[in-house]
């Protein structure tokens, strides 16, 4: 399906709505694959449903979407084929709470792949050694700090074996102690060469870890640049004031 | 030193002390009353009249009974009878709650405009006016000469519904159901126990059909066991002169209140249903979805595994409520536990032990039924108090 030097996403001339509210304008984003990308930008400029729209979990109304080479549309089998490949890490980490933690990571293997239960499990319980909780494999989600919930998220979305992970805010309802935990799990994952987009405010992580940071708002993309000449130099009077507003104290 | 009033182990154990005091003299006050009165009117209390025959006939049974028959017989008629109603309601009323509680929380205009009007008409007219209506459009249909034919062997007359039975005793159509509720019993079983979480999804769709055929298999092996000498298997309603011969009669009462209890309570159960679906949170569903499950997995996994958890506890309450709404039958003439119950009070005049044996009978299927409940419910609660959704 996918060449190896295609990109991993192509959005051109893409706009999305809410009734009257115009949530994106005319975006255009090309994501190699292996790239990771931070976006950032005041609350309510649209990084969160711009990432949404590249799993089809928000439907946008013109323009074009291609990730990994399937165009979304509404062919349901395109779709779902997008979302077998995309993994998502959510900001309030939407464990199945009837579930343990092991079933929540062996489910869609099994049932979207066809994986027998031992492969599922035997793959589910190698990523929940990654993130460092195999030992909370057979607990259940309201069992577990909310850092530990988070880094289950993350070895959820990893079991499908996903080309392209998608983080919206995946450290904004952590307690100020869980963050470090959560993000190195990422700065790992960035390290293998995973395709990431990251909503985020943590800046740090942007510094250390992205090859670009996008800054929206308004429901466009105003400024982007390597982290060193948007964080060093920023350009765009919006991006400045906001970068003064979440370093400057 | 605390003051003897104040001290709070002291006073909470002189305050049980006197409530329990209070209860037990109440009873007794009440139960000497009782016994002074019925004295007077010179009426022997006592469960004798338990076995002596009543003298008249009831209108339906699922048993054989005839009016020569004892008064523990013409109870345990109206028992069954109250049971069968009851199962028919309550599936029937949860087959419409379900369908009418997710065209209100679809996403189709008409279908949940359609619900509304479903859910605001029937929950707000009271039952026993909706039990009359029913009853009404019921006895209006044609005489059996006339019946409407609905199929091959199944006919709608003024008398009630006929439909193809099976010749076999009363003894084995009973064992056979119960067998073939067991087999379900374990597949819910099977469904929810911790002890089968861990088998292949594949492997436990297999068992469970697997089940399903032992247990109707077995179902049939024993209405064959039990089928009546020299007839026929299945026997088939024929009009014969004025009325139908053969085959099952479904009363008309019977047909009446099932239907009343069904679209009644399916009203309630609809709003339970819903309930239940609008406390899923969204970002379970958008997780689900996320990791490419299918409408239908997202569905059968995850939205409404966790909208049962939420309508559960509310679901029993109400099931609870419509076994004791059976008690309508007394309406229009339906012979259930209550309406024997009654029955009897008037032919016998032993009330007490009566209305004893009445409550007692509602006791135990209203508590077996909330124990069952209860049971599953436990079983499938989610655990840990950490949850945001």
């Amino acid at each position: 399906m996918t060449q190896s030097n295609e990109p991993a996403i192509v959005i051109r001339g893409m706009n999305k709505y809410y009734e009257a509210f115009h949530a994106l304008r005319d975006i255009d984003l090309t994501v190699e694959q292996g790239e990771r990308i931070v976006i950032c930008g005041p609350s309510g400029s649209g990084k969160s449903t711009l990432i949404r729209c590249i799993n089809r979990l928000e439907e946008h109304q013109s323009g074009d979407i291609v990730v990994l080479g399937t165009s979304l549309d509404d062919n349901v089998a395109n779709i779902d084929g997008v979302r077998r490949e995309v993994g998502m890490v959510f900001q309030h980490f939407n464990l199945f709470p009837h579930m343990t933690v092991l079933e929540n990571c062996a489910l869609a293997p099994m049932l979207v792949r066809k994986w027998s239960r031992a492969r599922a499990e035997e793959m589910a319980m190698q990523y929940l050694e990654k993130v460092q909780i195999p030992e909370q494999a057979e607990k259940f989600p309201g069992q577990l700090s909310g850092g530990q919930q988070q880094r289950v998220a993350i070895a959820r979305a990893l079991s499908m074996q996903p080309k392209v992970l998608l983080f919206d805010e995946p450290t904004s309802a952590l307690d100020p102690e869980m963050i470090s935990e959560v993000l190195d799990v990422m700065v790992s994952l960035a390290k293998e060469g995973m395709t990431m987009l990251c909503v985020t405010h943590e800046m740090g992580f942007a510094r250390q870890v992205a090859d670009r940071v996008i800054f929206m708002d308004r429901g466009e993309i105003i400024e982007q640049n390597a982290p060193e000449e948007f964080f060093g130099n920023p350009q765009n009077e919006r991006t400045q004031k906001f970068l003064s507003q979440i370093l400057g104290h | 030193m605390i003051r003897l009033w104040n001290n709070l182990k002291l006073r909470n154990t002189a305050l049980q002390v006197a409530y329990v005091g209070g209860f037990v003299a109440l009873v007794l006050g009440m139960a000497l009353v009782a016994r002074a009165n019925l004295d007077e009117l010179g009426i022997i209390s006592g469960f004798d009249f338990l076995f002596k025959s009543t003298g008249w006939k009831v209108s339906f049974s699922l048993i054989e009974f005839t009016a020569s028959d004892p008064y523990w017989r013409v109870l345990l008629v109206g028992f069954l009878n109250t049971l069968f109603l009851a199962a028919i309601g309550l599936v029937l009323a949860t087959v419409i709650g379900v369908i009418v509680g997710m065209a209100r929380t679809s996403s189709n205009d008409l279908a949940r405009l359609l619900g509304a009007i479903y859910v605001e008409t029937f929950r707000n007219v009271p039952l026993i006016l909706q039990v009359f209506f029913w009853y009404a459009v019921f006895t209006r249909f044609p005489g059996p000469r006339q019946a409407i034919s609905l199929a091959d062997g199944m006919f709608l007359s003024s008398r009630g519904i006929y439909v193809p039975g099976l010749n076999i005793t009363g003894l084995s159509a009973f064992l056979g159901i119960v067998v073939f509720l067991a087999g379900l019993g374990v597949i819910v079983w099977i469904t929810a126990a911790q002890r089968f979480r861990r088998m292949e999804p594949a492997r436990k769709t297999r068992l469970r059909l697997l089940i399903l055929a032992a247990a109707a298999l077995l179902m049939a092996a024993i209405f064959w066991l039990g089928r009546l000498p020299d007839t026929p298997l299945v026997s088939i309603p024929a009009l014969k002169g004025l009325n139908y011969r053969g085959g099952v009669r479904v009363s008309t009462e019977l047909t009446a209140l099932a239907v009343s209890i069904a679209i009644y309570g399916g009203s309630y159960i609809a709003e339970i249903v819903r309930g239940g679906f609008k406390a899923v949170g969204r970002g379970q569903i958008e997780a689900a979805q996320s990791v490419g499950l299918s409408a239908w997995q997202v569905f059968s996994r995850v939205r409404f595994p966790l909208a049962l958890r939420a309508m559960m506890p509310i679901l029993t309450n109400q099931y609870i409520w419509l076994v004791k709404a059976t008690t309508m039958g007394i309406a229009i003439g339906f012979a259930d536990f209550f309406m024997v119950v009654s029955i009897s009070i008037n032919q016998s005049g032993q009330t007490l032990e009566l209305i004893g044996i009445l409550m007692a009978g509602f006791l135990l299927i209203n508590f077996t039924l909330a124990a069952v409940l209860n049971r599953i419910n436990r079983a499938i609660a989610l655990k840990g108090d950490q949850l945001r959704s």
